[in-house]
């Protein structure tokens, strides 16, 4: 214990002693590890937020599609779904967006149901009155209004209408936090200007879950005019944009990937005349090939885990605090979220095992093996000077 | 004689069958006395530095046997030759060799850091070391301020940090002037006193002539042209 205690000592002190040229080494391997980093935290940490938002969904929602897009269904078309065998409840929803100038930004205006789960009270009820409103504390935030306040909002006709805040909840998503109104089903009826008999679209409960499948191609037998949507279909794809956009970054940084890889081998290969002289002199003094290796391990370690660190550092800050200013435009694509909201810090990991794998485990290794060579042969050379 | 080491038609050749082949040493037979002063005596190129590496266990032969303390180390493998290099002999190289850039006391001790004495009794070993060479103000001074003299000195305790048998010293008067090589030869008595076997390679008047050293080996073109008892 105590000789690799010493030895780890004079590592350090070896690094110190090629300050600059080890700082340059420590800068752009943090800036590697920050950059991978950042684009695997924000895309975990876009999946798990749509996997929050999706866990309290239903397993079944029905639309109906007019012109390629999303229409009002109506409601009578529950009653063929409700004959199909296998079917549970059907229920209609009644929803939609509302774009709130003053805040800049977009809110998801929802006539509550028996089936609104995952949202937790924080002060006060859900609204019962065609005059009362319930939101989350992120729009409550922003609009600073609290339990008694009025929300205004301007419906289909341009008419403002105050709503009387009468609960603030939370749930374990950000995106409901920030973005959810909840209002009475007449309500949201009257706001959008909704005709009666039809709904936003309508939740299908499947008793038995192996039986979605059929009941899609029932629904879609007897009402071609829908899409039905099962809730992992929607966790599957949100999973492969993200991927796909996480690998497009990575694929693009690629190059910058390669440029490291081949400065840490020329950095580690070519080892220069001092540290072959070097080697050679501990040699002489009666270190053994391993006490080198060991020396040169440490050095590798404390280069590697001090940039791995830092870079897992900056990127932490990156997407959590700065809320990935450099890549999420290019992560969230064209549908940017309003309001802004912070990211909730997830991280993989697995995914940390990963990025460390792949950078810490290379570059010991590059400054490993050409010392090994080195520290094989005689050290006669030594002598010569 | 007692002899701590014996060499037997050893032979030196770099590059061999090369068109560079170099032939360092040719069947040389020696042998180094136990507690003695043996030099190495001969003009740049006769082989002394090969010799004094062969000797060392810092190169191996091309053919021939060397015994040290009674063992062939001719065909030892480098990991059981570093063993040996640990526990038997303290070089002193004509450079000095010393690691720039880190302290005095940390240079000396390098030699001991692979091993599991504790810091503090290696410091306590360095520093009595120091005071007798005479270098214990300048333990905390980094290696690059010190004068030729004081590094040399340096190079001579970090020698001597694992209590060797055999101290080898390669040219340790090239970079000194009369008065620190003067010095230097009270240093090897000294050491020769306390019971250790030294083996100078060098070309200085200074040391191989007027009677310092017991055995003088004079060296020309790889091989031995006399040896001088005195």
């Amino acid at each position: 214990m105590e000789k690799h205690k010493k030895i780890l000592e004079y590592a350090i002190s070896s690094l110190l002693r090629r300050t600059y040229r080890n700082l340059a080494v420590i800068v752009v391997f943090s800036f590697m590890v920050a950059v991978l980093s950042s684009v695997l935290f924000l895309t975990h940490s876009f999946k798990v937020e749509a996997l929050n938002v999706l866990s309290d969904a239903p397993e079944l929602i029905v639309q109906r599609i007019s012109g390629g897009r999303h229409d009002l269904i109506p409601a009578d078309y529950m009653k063929k779904i409700k004959e199909i065998f296998g079917v549970g409840e059907v229920i209609p929803r009644f929803w939609g967006y509302y774009y709130d100038r003053m805040t800049d930004s977009n809110y998801t205006l929802m006539g509550i149901d028996k089936n609104m789960r995952g949202l937790e009270l924080l002060d006060g009820r859900m609204p019962t009155d065609s005059g009362e409103c319930a939101i989350g504390k992120g729009v409550s935030d922003v609009r600073s209004a609290g339990i008694g306040g009025k929300m205004y909002l301007i419906n289909s006709r341009g008419r403002v209408i105050a709503f009387k805040v009468v609960g603030v909840f939370t749930s374990g998503s950000n995106i409901l936090t920030n973005d959810l109104v909840l209002l009475t089903k007449d309500s949201v009826k009257t706001f959008f200007g909704m005709p009666s008999g039809m709904a936003t679209d309508i939740i299908v409960e499947v008793n038995n879950d192996y039986e979605e499948p059929f009941v899609i191609s029932k629904i879609k037998e007897l009402l071609p005019d829908t899409r039905p949507i099962m809730k992992r279909e929607i966790i599957r794809t949100y999973d492969t944009v993200f991927s796909w956009r996480s690998g497009m970054i990575l694929i693009m940084f690629f190059g910058a990937l390669t440029a490291f890889c081949i400065l840490a081998w020329d950095k580690a290969t070519g080892l220069s005349d001092g540290e072959r002289q070097e080697i050679g002199i501990l040699k002489a003094i009666g270190w053994e090939t391993s006490d080198i290796l060991e020396l040169k391990f440490w050095e590798g370690i404390v280069i590697s885990l001090t940039s791995f660190l830092s870079g897992l550092i900056l990127a932490y800050v990156h997407v959590f605090f700065f809320g990935a200013s450099v890549f999420s435009p290019v992560l969230k694509g064209w549908s940017v979220l309003f309001p802004q909201f912070r990211l909730m810090p997830y991280i993989s990991l697995y995914q940390v095992f990963i990025i460390l794998f792949f950078t810490v485990v290379p570059y010991v290794a590059s400054t490993i093996i050409p010392s090994w060579r080195a520290a094989i042969t005689e050290p006669d050379s030594v002598m010569r000077g | 004689m007692d002899s701590v080491i014996k060499t037997y038609d050893i032979a030196k050749v770099f590059n061999p069958g090369m068109p560079d082949q170099i032939k360092a040493v040719t069947d040389i037979s020696i042998e180094i006395e136990r507690g003695g002063i043996t030099v190495l005596k001969g003009p740049s190129g006769s082989g002394k530095t090969s010799l004094l590496s062969l000797i060392g266990c810092m190169s191996r032969p091309t053919s021939g046997r060397i015994i040290v303390n009674g063992k062939d180390v001719a065909k030892l493998p480098e990991r059981f030759l570093t063993g040996i290099r640990r526990s038997t002999f303290g070089f002193v190289f004509q450079h000095f060799n010393l690691i720039s850039g880190i302290s005095v006391i940390e240079n000396i001790m390098l030699p001991l850091y692979p091993s599991d004495i504790k810091l503090s009794s290696i410091r306590k070993r360095v520093e009595s070391i120091m005071e007798n060479l005479g270098i214990s103000g300048k333990k905390d001074f980094s290696v690059q301020r010190l004068s030729g003299g004081e590094q040399q000195r340096v190079a001579i305790a970090r020698s001597l940090i694992n209590e060797p048998e055999v101290i080898l010293a390669d040219e340790p008067t090239a970079h000194l002037d009369s008065k620190l090589s003067e010095d230097l030869k009270d240093i090897f008595v000294t050491l020769q006193k306390e019971g250790k076997t030294i083996i100078i390679a060098t070309h200085d008047p200074i040391i191989h002539e007027g009677g310092f050293a017991g055995r003088v080996i004079e060296m020309r073109d790889g091989m031995v042209k006399e040896v001088t008892v005195e």
